[in-house]
């Protein structure tokens, strides 16, 4: 069956990172001046406004900052998911990232919990970063 | 503006058929981009990821929530502009209201209304003469953290709240002890917390305590959305809040009005709040009786 739910729409400041999604790479700039690490993506360090930046690849780990969980949906292609996992997990490396919980039930999934990238290729060209508990 | 002669009156207004066109959902749904690839959807949602966070943080929840739900709704039942007045809530019925996105009820939402509110502002001396008593902007402040949802690390506090009422009150030269009522911009109960929490009615994981008991409804110490505000009046974003506390203090608020009918002060001085984006910007205003 056809993937009929949204993909992620490029442009040219999340174009790198979604093109490391395909290699399953979390790709991220960091700045070249002070070190930080530009997430949401953007041209200037919104710290030091310097330009310079060097791409880093996160190891995929990190923590639920936060989440949500969907007992329903305005979108119905997420009505088979339903109830599903919505979180902001904060990487090692410092950025938060949305994405979903998964690989267990939505009652388990709490704060500060460890979790660890799992990849799942939606469609011939694209891969999301999704997270599962990291046991 | 009107200080420095450049104009005379300024009418603000905001109308909208939220509620019989699909234009708000849709509104919402364009906000989110790539963030939909997860299912992630609309405020609610963003508010709850704060939410979420704030009872990992202090002591909040559906226990402290409630009253705000319960609590606004006693007073959008003595409104006939409200669109719940001729329903009740019970505590039950907050617990019984469907899970919308954990940890948000649906009665943790605020409504979506079709209407409009409008105010004017002038000077006090053009305003002296005209037909209802005129309402005094003592003290205004703004602060705005705005940043993306990923870098927020306002969400469990300090919000724009806290340096926005600062302001305000030192224009003002007033404390949070003269203040008799509060409108507080409520699109979720959680917003109405962390703005009291911030604005420093109480500190972080006290709001239970602080709220049970009837605190903020009709005989309460301090009233807190007497009109209903967007969870149980009208979603008219922050003229709700500025218009039903400018209605209070002219004293045009029939069943509901503040003072002896409603076994609260006489209001002198209310607080009011906006807030924008995901806890990202903050007005809070202080009023007065003329």
């Amino acid at each position: 069956m056809s993937y009929d739910k949204p993909l992620p729409v490029k442009n040219p400041d999340t174009a790198a990172f979604w093109e490391g999604c395909r290699q399953h790479e979390l790709r991220f700039e960091q700045c070249g001046q002070c070190g930080y690490i530009r997430w949401p993506p953007a041209m200037l360090c919104p710290r030091c406004h310097s330009r310079q930046a060097e791409r880093i690849v996160s190891g995929g780990r990190g923590t639920v900052f936060t989440y949500v969980v969907y007992r329903e949906t305005p979108h119905p292609a997420f009505r088979g998911d339903l109830p599903y996992v919505v979180a902001l997990v904060e990487l090692e490396e410092g950025p938060r990232l949305l994405t979903n919980i998964v690989g267990c039930l939505p009652e388990q999934v709490r704060c500060d919990m460890p979790v660890v990238v799992a990849w799942e290729d939606v469609a011939e060209e694209v891969s999301l970063p999704k997270f599962r508990p990291a046991f | 503006m009107l200080d420095a002669g450049l104009c005379n009156y300024v009418l603000v207004s905001y109308g909208h058929n939220g509620r019989s066109s699909d234009s708000f959902l849709r509104m919402m749904a364009d906000m989110g981009g790539d963030d939909q690839v997860f299912g992630h959807f609309g405020a609610a949602s963003c508010y709850a990821l704060a939410a979420r966070r704030a009872m990992h943080t202090f002591r909040t929840g559906p226990e402290t929530w409630k009253h705000i739900a319960v609590g606004q709704r006693k007073w959008a039942n003595l409104n006939p502009r409200a669109m719940f007045q001729r329903q009740p809530m019970s505590l039950d019925d907050y617990y019984n209201s469907r899970m919308t996105v954990e940890p948000f009820r649906l009665f943790d939402n605020c409504l979506i209304s079709d209407g409009g509110r409008a105010y004017i502002v002038t000077s006090a001396e053009r305003a002296r003469d005209l037909r209802h008593p005129p309402v005094l902007i003592m003290g205004t402040g703004q602060h705005n953290p705005a940043s993306d949802l990923q870098t927020a690390d306002f969400m469990t506090g300090s919000t724009g709240a806290k340096k926005a009422a600062e302001r305000a009150f030192a224009v003002a030269g007033i404390g949070l002890g003269d203040i008799d009522a509060c409108e507080i911009y409520d699109c979720f109960t959680y917003t109405v917390e962390i703005t009291l929490q911030d604005y420093g009615f109480f500190g972080p994981g006290e709001g239970e305590e602080w709220f049970k008991g009837g605190t903020i409804e009709p005989g309460g110490r301090m009233p807190v959305n007497t009109s209903g505000g967007l969870l149980s009046e009208a979603y008219f974003m922050g003229l709700t809040p500025l218009t039903e506390a400018v209605m209070q203090l002219m004293g045009r608020c029939g069943e509901r009005q503040l003072g002896p009918q409603t076994n609260t002060r006489t209001p002198q001085i209310i607080l009011c709040s906006d807030n924008g984006g995901i806890l990202q910007t903050h007005a809070c205003h202080i009023l007065r009786r003329a």
